[in-house]
Order: structure tokens, then sequence, then C-alpha cells
């Protein structure tokens, strides 16, 4: 209470020391960005802007929502099949007489009420959120092959053309979930889902309804991940009930890669983001290179070690020196 | 290769070539008439063409053999001056990377892309954007929802399960009990496999199904799998088998277990034409062409070359029986062990059946 700016340049210091493991990160993700400027330089025109951040949207929506649990202190495996759902959720309703927005409505009530649901079931029956995902992900590919039990579906042109046409809408929305982000983690709620991750028996004597906090962290990614899924639908103008498979193993990848950790309350957000775009621009890149396939899953896998290890050796070379 | 290119009268030498070369000239020529382009064919395209082979997966061996053949005919065409180069992407099983690197080859500007659907739906609106700039876009084994291809080829999912389900019902003189071994769940080559099969077994009420399994197109999961089910059943008179080397998954299952075999369908898995000739089963196989892969590639070429092609390339069927097995063994060790023996192709084959 001492000094007013006090608690601003309190809050500059926390974030420096949050940005510094990510310099590496950023580095790399800059570098190949450049390269990829470089190769083709069409990305910069809005046609190719556009498009290659509809195919990096998805997975961006997907980290947060893998990242916001593992901030808690959880993970969840069952984010491929919920953004499987999603899409052919949205793919099923939106011919309905409930039309587009009753589609997006049952998505995102959909995601909602499935986070929330194993939410519940971990913070109160106090089971691995590992397990419980796990089991959570086999119901919910079972439900989506019922709903759809082979592609199709139906996406008005219109919704498609607007999400994933020759228009960076889907970046315009990222950075609005980012901002909404950063909203909310001024909020109590979005402030405990941290520190609950972080120290929970700290939390819980500081106020913090732990129970609650990770309840809603459950909910909210399950909210991002059908959200993702109802793009995926828009993107492709279809639902597919096994089109979102691979990524639940790309989202906790992106989340590593962006620096944060398995045991809760490490890790920022912009990190995870980074993460996502690191293993999205790779693959454009590695395609302008003209490397063959099997090189490029070896290249996949050094740059990926390579991103989370150079942070690492820079970190005991400063504490060296 | 690159003086091959520069140097098309050299490989004018090459009795294939010669064809090519021909066939290419007239090309040139008949494409005087403007109403014969192919779909999304708008004839500002020169040769030697970049293709793009956008695979789903190229692990398994399936796919590794249809590459070698897609390999095989680019560099005939490179030969014939007709292709300079082969861009070759692995979406890891993923259609969102495999959306991406058909959105990668048209920023590219690829003349043609070859493409295995990861998903039917999926693709329809990059390859719809890849038609409108021009590029020959050939669809073929896993096939997309939409017409807005140059061309789709493929065998018939539905004959296959019918054949399958109808010389099985012959072998069990139309009753008995069979279990149905279906590949993966949600794809559509599966299904539409095993939809073909249902009239047949609704025209045959004798035939009484125990039970149906989902696995990948491998032995060892499909082993596994018939393993349990034959602890559960001791009676089963027919196995309905439709793809991959599940069939030799089963067999290998009934041996293990020391039960009697029973009459089998499948494919042309290496592996399973081998234990059919070894343990004298009753078996019946057809398959999905690995050269699908070189038609694909030859298909785009004479589309961007101005010839008009079909949209729809339906390959027929070829089926291995007791009459024609050992034919296929007699060159097994041509392929891979843990692959699948094609029928013999050629030039002649593939103007056969663009001329549909």
């Amino acid at each position: 209470m001492s000094s007013v700016s006090s608690p601003t340049w309190l809050y500059g210091a926390i974030q420096r020391r949050r940005n510094r493991g990510l310099g590496g990160l950023y580095l790399v993700v800059a570098a190949f960005l450049v390269l990829y400027v470089v190769l083709f330089p069409g990305i910069l025109s809005v046609g190719g802007f556009s498009k290659f951040t509809q195919n990096w949207f998805p997975l961006a929506l997907v980290t947060m929502a893998q990242a916001l649990l593992m901030l808690n202190g959880g993970i969840t495996l069952a984010i491929g099949p919920l953004v499987s759902l999603g899409a052919v959720i949205a793919a099923t309703t939106m011919e309905s007489v409930f039309g587009v927005p009753g589609g997006i409505v049952a998505v995102a009530f959909t995601g909602l009420a499935i986070g929330a649901v194993i939410g519940a079931i971990v913070a109160h029956l106090r089971l691995p959120a590992i397990i419980v995902t796990l089991a959570g992900s086999f119901i919910i590919t079972g439900v989506a092959l019922i709903l759809l039990p082979r592609p199709g579906g139906f996406i008005p042109d219109w919704l498609s053309n607007t999400l994933a046409g020759h228009t960076p809408v889907a970046f315009l929305l990222l950075v609005v979930v980012l901002l909404l982000w950063k909203a909310f983690l001024a909020t109590p709620l979005g402030l405990g889902i941290y520190a609950a991750g972080d120290n929970p028996v700290g939390a819980f004597r500081s106020g913090v309804r732990v129970e609650r906090a990770k309840i809603a962290a459950f909910a909210l990614s399950g909210l991002l991940t059908a959200l993702a899924g109802l793009f995926v639908a828009a993107q492709t103008g279809s639902g597919d009930p096994v089109i979102g498979a691979p990524f639940t193993l790309n989202s906790i990848a992106a989340a590593v890669l962006g620096g944060v950790g398995f045991l809760g309350g490490k890790g920022t957000m912009r990190g995870a983001i980074c993460g996502s775009l690191l293993l999205s621009v790779m693959i454009n890149v590695m395609f302008f290179l003209g490397f063959p396939p099997v090189a490029q899953y070896l290249a996949q896998g050094l740059i990926i070690v390579g991103a989370v290890a150079v942070p690492e050796l820079l970190k005991s070379w400063r504490a060296r020196r | 290769m690159k003086t091959f290119e520069n140097n098309p009268s050299a490989s004018l030498r090459s009795r294939l070539l010669a064809g090519a070369a021909v066939a290419a000239t007239l090309l040139v020529f008949s494409a005087g008439t403007a109403s014969a382009a192919a779909n999304c064919i708008k004839g500002d395209r020169k040769a030697p063409y970049t293709v793009g082979w956008a695979n789903i997966y190229s692990v398994p061996t399936w796919m590794k053999q249809t590459e070698g053949t897609i390999a095989a005919e680019v560099e005939e065409l490179k030969k014939a001056g007709l292709v300079k180069d082969l861009m070759i992407t692995d979406a890891q099983g993923n259609a969102q990377t495999q959306i991406q690197h058909i959105q990668s080859m048209i920023d590219a500007n690829v003349d043609a892309i070859v493409v295995i659907a990861g998903s039917s739906n999926a693709l329809d609106r990059v390859i719809s954007d890849a038609c409108d700039k021009g590029i020959a876009v050939v669809n073929f084994d896993s096939l997309v929802n939409t017409d807005k291809v140059t061309a789709k080829i493929n065998t018939d999912s539905a004959e296959w399960g019918a054949g399958a389900a109808k010389w099985l019902s012959d072998q069990l003189g139309g009753k008995g009990k069979i279990i149905v071994m279906n590949g993966p769940a949600g794809i559509s080559v599966s299904d539409d496999r095993r939809k073909g099969a249902q009239p047949v077994l609704d025209a045959n009420p004798g035939l009484e199904i125990i039970t149906e399994t989902n696995t990948e197109y491998n032995a060892a999961p499909a082993q596994e799998a018939m393993t349990s089910l034959l602890f559960a059943n001791p009676e089963i008179d027919g196995v309905l088998s439709l793809g991959g080397a599940i069939s030799a998954g089963s067999v290998m299952a009934f041996d293990r277990q020391g039960r009697e075999q029973v009459p089998v369908t499948g494919e042309n898995a290496r592996q399973f034409l081998e234990l059919w000739k070894e343990k004298g089963l009753k078996g019946w196989a057809t398959m999905q062409p690995n050269w699908l892969g070189a038609l694909s590639v030859y298909t785009a070429v004479q589309a961007l070359e101005g010839k008009d092609v079909p949209a729809f390339i339906k390959v027929p069927l070829p089926v291995i029986d007791d009459s024609t097995i050992d034919s296929y063994l007699a060159r097994a060790e041509n392929f891979p062990a843990d692959g699948y023996i094609y029928s013999d192709y050629d030039k002649a084959l593939f103007d056969k059946l663009l001329a549909q």
C-alpha cells in the first residue's frame, strides 16, 4: 500500500520472469516464420495469410484447451474425440430447424456440459484426470459414431466461406479468444485456476474454491475444444466422426513445447499458443523445403526436442555464468 | 534425370516412351477442340509438369507399394519429358494436416495433385480451390465427396462386399454361422464394403452372423480379435473378411487354436495368399490394386495434355481364386513379405481404362 506503482512494477517483473524461459521458443518460431515468408512470399497476401491461419486455428484452440487444464494440474485425453463430436453436432444440427444459431448453441453447450461432467468426476470423486478423460474419450468417440456413422452432414456454404474463406476471420477470432482469456485471468475464478494448479492447499487456504476452479477449467476446456470442432466442420464443409483424433497428442505436444508443465501452475498461454504455431508452420516450411516424408518425421522430432531443449540449455548456461 | 528432361530425343529410344510421346503428340493435336478438356483443366499449363502426391499416411505397406508405382510412373513420364518433379507429402493420418499440405501444393503452384483422401468430406473445399486454379486433381482409393476434381479412380467397394459374400454363401450352401471382419469403424471404405455385402446376406437368411469385428487392416489385431471369438464360439462355418491382411490374422488364429480352417474371403495380402496355399484353404480374394497410384499420375498428365478423361474411372476388381492364385504366388518374391501381390499393369491397360 506504500507505493501506488508497486503492483505495476511487480506485474512487470513477474511477466519478465515468465517470458524468460520462452525466449528460445520465440526465436525458433520467428525463425520459422521468416523462413516461410522467404520460401513462400504469398503468405503475406490476405488470401495466403487467411489460409495459413485457418489451418493453424483449430490447433491453437485445442492447445489452449489443453494448456488451461495443464495449468490447473490436470490433463485431458478427450480433446480429439470432443473435436470430432463438436464437428458432428455442428454438421447434423445446422440443417435442422434450429439452423446455424441452434447448431452453435448445441456445440457450445455440449462442450461445456461434457467438460463440466468430467471436471465434476475428477474434482469430487478424486480420480486422476488422465483416467477419467481416457474413459471419456471412448464414450465421446462412440457417441460421435452413433450420431454420424460415416463422414457427412451439412454446413451452409456461407458459414464455411465466412469462417474459412479468403478473409482472416479465423485469425481475428483467435485474437478475440486470447483477449477474453486475458480478461478471464483478471477474475478471481481465472486466477483461481492457476493458483489451484500451482499449490492446491495454499490456494484453498487463501479462499479459492479449488473444486469449483477445477470444474470450471474442465468446462471451459470442453467449450474451446467443441468450438474447435465447429470450426473444423465449417472449414471442411461437413462432419467427420473421427477427424479430431490426432488433436489429442498434438495439443499436448504444443502445450509442452510452449513451456506448460505437467504438474500444474507452470507455464503461460502465450507460450502454448507459440508452441501450436510452431507445430503448424513447421509442416508448411518442410513442404516448401521439399523434405521427403521420412525426413519430415525425423525433422519434426528434432525440432520439437530442440525447441524444448534450447531454453533449458540457455537456462543452465545462464546459471553457470 | 535432369539430362533426360533436356534431351527428349535420347529418351525416345526407349520403346515405352516412344509410345507415350506419340500419344502426347496426338494429344496436342486433339487439344484443338476446347470442349474436350477434362474437368479443372484450363489449358494454360505446359509440360513438363510438377506433380504433387498428397498421401494421407505413408507408413502402411500398401501405401509404400502404391507410392512405389507412382514413383515408377513419374520416372517413365520424366523420360518422356512430361513431368519434371514429384512432391510427396505424408499427413501422418491427420486429415487436417492433409488440408494444409494440399493448400501448400496450391501455394507452390503444382500442375497436378494426386490424392488419397484422409476423410471423404474434409478435403472437399481445399480440393475445389485447387480445381479452380486449373490444377489437375486426380483422387483415388479413398474418395472425396466433391465433383470438382479432374477424375476419381477406384474399384467398387460395394461390389467387393457383394462378391465376397456371394462366394462365401455359395461355399456354405447358403447356411451356416459366420463371422464378419471389417476394417476400422467410421472409414468409408470399410463401411461401403460391409454395406455391399448386406443384400447378399439378406438374400441368404440361412447365413447367421455370430458377430462382427472392426480392426485395423493388419494381421495382428485381427488375429487377436479372432482368437477371443474362437474361445467364445465352438461353431464357426465361415469368415467374411473384408480387406487388408485381416484374413491372414484370422487364419493364423484358427491355426494357433488347432481349429479346423473354414472358408475365408480376403485381399491379395502376400501373407494370406501364402497361408491359403500352405493350409489348402477354401479361399477367395480380390484387391485394391496398388497401381491405381500409377494410373492416377498417368491420368492427370493425360488431362493436362488436353485429353478428355472420364470423371469417374471404375477399375474392375481383379479376383483371385484357386484357378489364378498360382500366377500370383509365382511373383511373390517381387513383393514385400507383408505386402500385397497386385495384378500386372501396363500402358495398354491404362489407356483401355481411360477410354471407358
